[in-house]
């Protein structure tokens, strides 16, 4: 039988009064039995304090070698440490422009310069292992292909030491227009009728803005929300959307997209993340807002202030993945067929001009792409929906775009170009999605972040702990605090020797954060 | 019960609004960067296998009237896909979450299932196929197969538990304790060692398990026949039972190109609505009539686009048929012509509202003189415009009875009192049915019938008194078990688990089983919720192993429909007994508030009275009181006086309080009535 509780407001009093008189009773046991849980392994405070305060005052910034290579350029008119001074100096120009972000280099950067003029090599540094006169035979009045041109200068900028060195190559020639171009490798070349100073600006520029901060401008992802997992693993979600299934049903060959067209990208991204990859075709999901017919482009618009509301969350059973466990991230990417109702479906930008892509991103979730059906036009009063297969030509166009919004995704940029204060340098896309300089970028970015964040858990669970000492604080999670702290150390020392592809180990700060709560 | 609800939909939400602002600033992607390397064209070699076996889904719907004047809806929607070896990792219509369950957790064959209500064997059947597979014990049954190695089957079988919860919003995570679930040796399924077993007997059901389970396929119930699943109408049937049964053999040596196959079957009894009073014909009532809209309130427009099939059986059994073949010869003249070759679509006895499409006739057993029929209505050929609706309408009284169980399988509880009691399985032949002991003696004169029991520990059953009653009376028990099983609960670890195989006579009438058991106490922190209510124990399942819940029907079948397939599997006639509530010892959990409650009541008067006493002051208060009563009189009399005193220029005399009194207490009377009479006077206007 359970009694009411009291609501005679004299009985609450007297309760009151007799739970003091108990307190007092029984107060030296309850002190005891306080005494005896407390937590069984405190955490090393000292410690975490010390390494959230040392991550917090200063940004985590890495040694970061460049190079420079003038061809051709008279040899009387600076010494190479001069130019190497300059260069300094105008980096240093570049880089007070934009505040130091989390996973840039740091400002004492080694500039090493090489002078080679007819088979005449000068150079500063002493570890250049540039092949003097190896461009003697080079012909450069031809005009080139960029892609060619990078592999030959990544066999000769091949160096077996391990060492990232970033290397800039200048090279005058006879011809009026320079080009600049960034390889997919980690070097950029110059090419045209330039004069040191002007050469000696755009390279510095190319160093600080380009191989340093991945090219970016303003309005692109911030690092910090870079879609990786804490355990630096993504799930690629692709999903096909049917919208309506009476009308048609297209269906794709994801297989044989993942193996040519995304494998590549997976390999490349390996040093960075592991990525899984799934795919899904649903039916019946119908975009949540509605679009209107305009004459004018002859197609149905869906405009840009609706984009929050196409995705149809109600409708669209995305579904986490049982392969996402924990702290993965999952980003989707999805294929969007419009019914027959709504086709063709034209995303509208704010300018009023048609999306050439036809799809947009969401931060953190993922890309939309609407794909509108050739069929679309022609009248479809089947009685029968037809199967129709998304040709490769067409799945190839669509995993460009996908492409791109997953570059955008991590915060780089998806044109292929990039415009400085100096001019405009073209970036040679990779077959494989990301050159090799951008995930260097992207692998400074973050494990700074994750170091970052690393610090302010510790440090707050450390905060936590102190301020309740009842709290109990389990062993294992005690031998978690100790792995994450040790891992933590262990990067920091790491990134400052240069070493960031080992910053992986991170993610057992989350995990106990997760665990106390 | 704990209800989950995970929606990911919500964060995301969130998270695409907070981050629209973002989209607005930033750039149209403007993208078109690389050119991908396009690797050979390699998947033309295995191009020829993998047309062969590809992705399918079929749906069905099988509806069979009732003895009871019920009707029985039971759909049934399969998707299969070819194995990973040979088909790869990509589907098109297979639910992406359970092939990465099974991939994940290696399960070779997996069953759940949600009910609700019990299915009443004697009257809706216990002999079917339907009835074997789809009638299941109330709340949630799992058990499932895994292809790993022994010593990680219990975590196996955890982290399933907890996906499971976590893509049904069920409490199925509550049988991840080694208390909650049983590793059944050879009584169950036959798999050696790697099947686990759980009940969660209380689990309630409802749409929330519904709605994931039906995102599942892939038209969900936006077309085809998941389109008459409306929630109201199913779940206001007398049974439910959802049900999902995988079976993959991506996993081992065997070289069979079956793969995955996920059966997913929802079994509905509902009542048919008969509007007014029951329809009379010749002084017996008529069965009720019903149509898909009348039971389901709704039509079917159309197929699924993507099944490959997509049909609607209505299923006359046997014993209906004899019947009909009855009252057909008493009303007409009697015809030598089998029901086979009759309109189906308007006879005598009963009307359709569509004339089937085929009709597909059971093939005759020898013990069966009679034979059920099926007929079946393609959905394909309706659209938006043109719904199906089938009807079926009864124009003469029918009375049948259901294929029964060889015998009548229940348990129940003897004994009284919270120490101890005793567990009882009856099996009873039902008079009225001759087929089981047919089947029986040709076989021969033993009936064998296996029984697999979980309780949990808390009931400590003596396994040694096991005492079997065969018409009434002992028997030796070891005479009459064939084999048995048990492994005997541990506390807090594990509970116990019978197994046997009971051997009995031909002809048999009645047979029990009795068990008896002491009832365990429990930790204060293990009770549930409620724990008055009392615990469930688990059904038992009863299996008739010498006979085959199947029907095979006329092998001019040129493609095999999964529904049908299902009727004829080849499976034991299985029935479950009731759940039992066991009234445990359960501590007065209100104990400690009402001692607190009492010590300080006693507390607060003992020291409220000392207090009293010790601050009282006797002679203070006694001239305190006099003074009080000298000056307590009426405030108008006090005025009155005052007034007078005024007017006649003398000092304020106290008066005498009587003589005052009796006409106030007449004002006071008077306001009284007053204010009576005006309550009633309201209440009488405010209830007119």
């Amino acid at each position: 039988m359970i009694y009411p509780p009291p609501l005679n407001l004299v009985q609450f009093s007297f309760l009151a009064i007799s739970e003091q008189y108990l307190s007092i009773l029984t107060q030296t046991p309850i002190r005891l039995i306080n005494y005896r849980f407390r937590y069984r392994s405190p955490p090393p405070f000292r410690e975490i304090d010390d390494l959230s305060t040392a991550i917090e005052s200063s940004p985590i910034l890495f040694p970061c070698h460049f190079r420079a290579v003038f061809v051709n350029f008279d040899p009387n008119s600076y010494t190479a440490d001069q130019l190497s001074i300059s260069v300094q100096a105008h980096m240093a120009k570049f880089a007070a422009k934009n505040s130091p972000a989390c996973g840039t280099c740091a400002s004492n950067v080694t500039v090493s310069v090489t002078l080679d003029s007819n088979s005449n090599c000068i150079s500063n540094g002493n570890n250049v292992d540039w092949k003097c006169g190896a461009l003697n035979e080079f012909k450069f009045a031809e005009k080139h292909e960029d892609g060619l041109l990078d592999e030959d200068f990544a066999s000769l900028l091949d160096n077996n030491s391990g060492a990232k060195v970033y290397t800039v190559v200048a090279v005058k020639t006879e011809q009026e227009e320079v080009r600049a171009v960034v390889g997919k490798y980690r070097h950029a070349w110059i090419m045209g009728r330039i004069f040191e100073e002007e050469a000696i600006e755009k390279i510095a520029e190319i160093f600080v803005n380009v191989f340093m901060n991945g090219g970016k401008e303003e309005g692109l992802i911030h690092g910090e929300f870079m879609p990786l997992g804490a355990d630096g693993r993504i799930v690629l979600s692709f999903n096909l959307l049917n919208a309506d299934p009476h009308n048609w049903i297209y269906d794709w060959d994801f297989q044989e997209i993942d193996e040519n067209l995304l494998s590549p990208v997976i390999d490349a991204l390996k040093p960075l993340a592991d990525v899984s990859v799934e795919s899904q075709v649903l039916y019946h999901t119908p975009k949540s807002s509605f679009s209107f017919w305009d004459d004018r482009l002859d197609s149905y618009i869906f405009s840009t202030k609706d984009l929050p509301f196409f995705v149809n969350s109600n409708e669209w059973h995305l579904d986490t993945s049982v392969a996402a466990g924990g702290l993965s991230k999952i980003l989707q990417f999805v294929v969007y067929v419009p019914s027959a109702k709504e086709c063709p479906l034209q995303l509208q930008l704010p300018n009023g001009e048609i999306s050439t892509t036809n799809g947009f991103i969401s931060p953190m979730w993922g890309g939309i792409v609407v794909w509108n059906p050739s069929a679309c036009l022609t009248d479809s009063k089947i009685k029968h929906p037809l199967r129709y297969k998304i040709s490769s030509e067409d799945s190839r166009k669509l995993f460009e775009v996908f492409m791109g919004q997953l570059r955008q995704l991590f915060g780089l940029k998806s044109d292929g170009l990039f415009v400085g204060a100096s001019g405009t340098s073209i970036l040679l896309a990779s077959e494989r999605g990301f050159s090799e300089w951008e995930l260097d970028v992207l692998s400074r970015q973050h494990s700074c972040f994750n170091l970052l964040q690393c610090g302010t858990t510790l440090g707050s669970l450390s905060r936590l702990v102190q301020s309740l000492p009842r709290m109990i604080i389990m062993d294992d999670i005690g031998k978690q605090v100790k792995y994450s702290l040790e891992a933590a150390r262990l990067t920091l020392s790491n990134a400052l020797l240069g070493i960031y592809d080992a910053s992986a180990g991170m993610f057992y700060s989350s995990a106990i954060w997760m665990d106390c709560n | 019960m704990f209800k989950c609800c995970l929606h990911s939909q919500l964060q995301f939400r969130s998270e695409t609004s907070l981050e629209s602002d973002h989209l607005m600033g930033s750039r149209e992607p403007i993208v078109l960067i690389f050119l991908i390397l396009i690797s050979t064209y390699e998947s033309s070699a295995k191009g020829g296998i993998a047309e062969e076996l590809n992705e399918e889904f079929t749906e069905g719907l099988l509806l069979r009237p009732l003895p009871d004047r019920k009707v029985l809806a039971h759909f049934h929607f399969q998707s299969s896909v070819p194995p990973t070896r040979i088909y790869g990792r990509h589907h098109h219509l297979f639910p992406k979450s359970i092939y990465q369950l099974v991939n994940k957790f290696r399960v070779r064959e997996m069953e759940l299932s949600f009910t609700q209500g019990r299915w009443n064997y004697e009257r809706w059947g216990g002999y079917d196929p339907i009835s074997s597979s789809s009638a299941k014990p109330p709340g949630v049954e799992l058990w499932a197969d895994f292809d790993v190695p022994l010593d990680q089957v219990d975590d196996s079988w955890r982290n399933l538990t907890h996906a499971l919860s976590g893509l049904f919003c069920a409490s199925i995570n509550f049988l991840e304790h080694s208390t909650s679930y049983s590793a059944p040796q050879w009584s169950f399924h036959s798999f050696a060692g790697k099947l686990r077993y759980g009940t969660l007997p209380r689990e309630a059901v409802c749409t929330e398990n519904l709605t994931p389970w039906l995102k599942l396929l892939p038209c969900r119930d936006k077309a085809g026949l998941s389109a008459l699943m409306d929630r109201p109408s199913i779940y206001k049937g007398y049974y439910h039972s959802q049900r999902l049964h995988l079976t993959s053999d991506d996993f081992g040596t065997a070289k069979s190109n079956a793969g995955t196959m996920l059966e997913q079957t929802l079994t509905v009894v509902l009542q048919p609505n008969t509007l007014g009073a029951r329809a009379m014909v010749s002084g017996k009532t008529l069965q009720p009539s019903w149509s898909l809209n009348s039971l389901f309130g709704r039509k079917v427009h159309g197929k699924c686009s993507v099944s490959k099939s997509s049909n609607v059986y209505v299923q006359f059994e046997q014993n209906l048929v004899s019947e009909l073949k009855e009252v057909r010869k008493k009303s007409e003249a009697p015809e030598s012509g089998i029901l086979i070759h009759d309109d189906f679509g308007n006879n005598t006895i009963f009307e359709m509202s569509a004339s089937p499409d085929r009709v597909v006739k059971e093939v005759e057993n020898l013990q069966k003189e009679d034979s059920s029929i099926l007929l079946e209505f393609l959905v394909e050929d309706y659209n938006d415009s043109k719904p199906f609706d089938l009807g079926l309408r009864w124009k003469l009284p029918v009375v049948w009875s259901c294929q029964q169980a060889p015998l009548h399988a229940s348990r129940f509880l003897m004994g009284s009192g919270n120490e101890r009691g005793a567990i009882a399985i009856s099996l009873k032949s039902l008079s009225s049915n001759n087929t089981p002991t047919v089947g029986c003696c040709e076989k021969g004169s033993q009936l064998r019938i296996n029984i697999f029991q979980v309780v949990p520990w808390y009931v400590k059953v003596y396994y040694h008194t096991l005492k079997v009653f065969i018409d009434g009376e002992l028997q030796s028990t070891m005479e009459n078990i064939e084999k048995i099983h048990i492994s005997p609960s541990e506390d807090k670890v594990s509970p116990g688990v019978m197994e046997m195989i009971l051997r009995l006579p031909c002809g048999v009438i009645t047979a029990a089983l009795t068990l008896e058991f002491d009832k365990g106490f429990l930790h204060i922190d293990e009770y549930p919720p409620d724990a008055n209510q009392g615990f469930d124990i688990p059904s038992a399942v009863v299996s008739f192993t010498d006979f085959q819940a199947s029907a095979s029907f006329e092998d001019n079948l040129l493609n095999k429909l999964p529904i049908l397939n299902e009727l004829q599997e080849r499976k034991h006639v299985i029935s479950y007994t009731e759940v039992l509530l066991v009234p445990l010892t359960t501590p007065d959990f209100s104990m400690p508030y009402n001692v607190i409650t009492i010590t300080c009541t006693v507390f607060a008067l003992y020291f409220g009275s000392l207090l009293n006493v010790l601050r009282r002051r006797v002679g203070e208060e006694e001239r305190r009181l006099k003074s009080k009563a000298a000056k307590k009189k009426g405030p108008l009399t006090s005025l009155l006086s005052k007034l007078s005193a005024k007017l006649k220029g003398r000092p304020v005399e106290p008066p005498e309080t009587p003589s005052t009194s009796p006409s106030l207490i007449n004002n006071k009377l008077v306001l009284k009535v007053i204010l009576v009479a005006g309550i009633a006077a309201g209440w009488q206007y405010y209830f007119r």
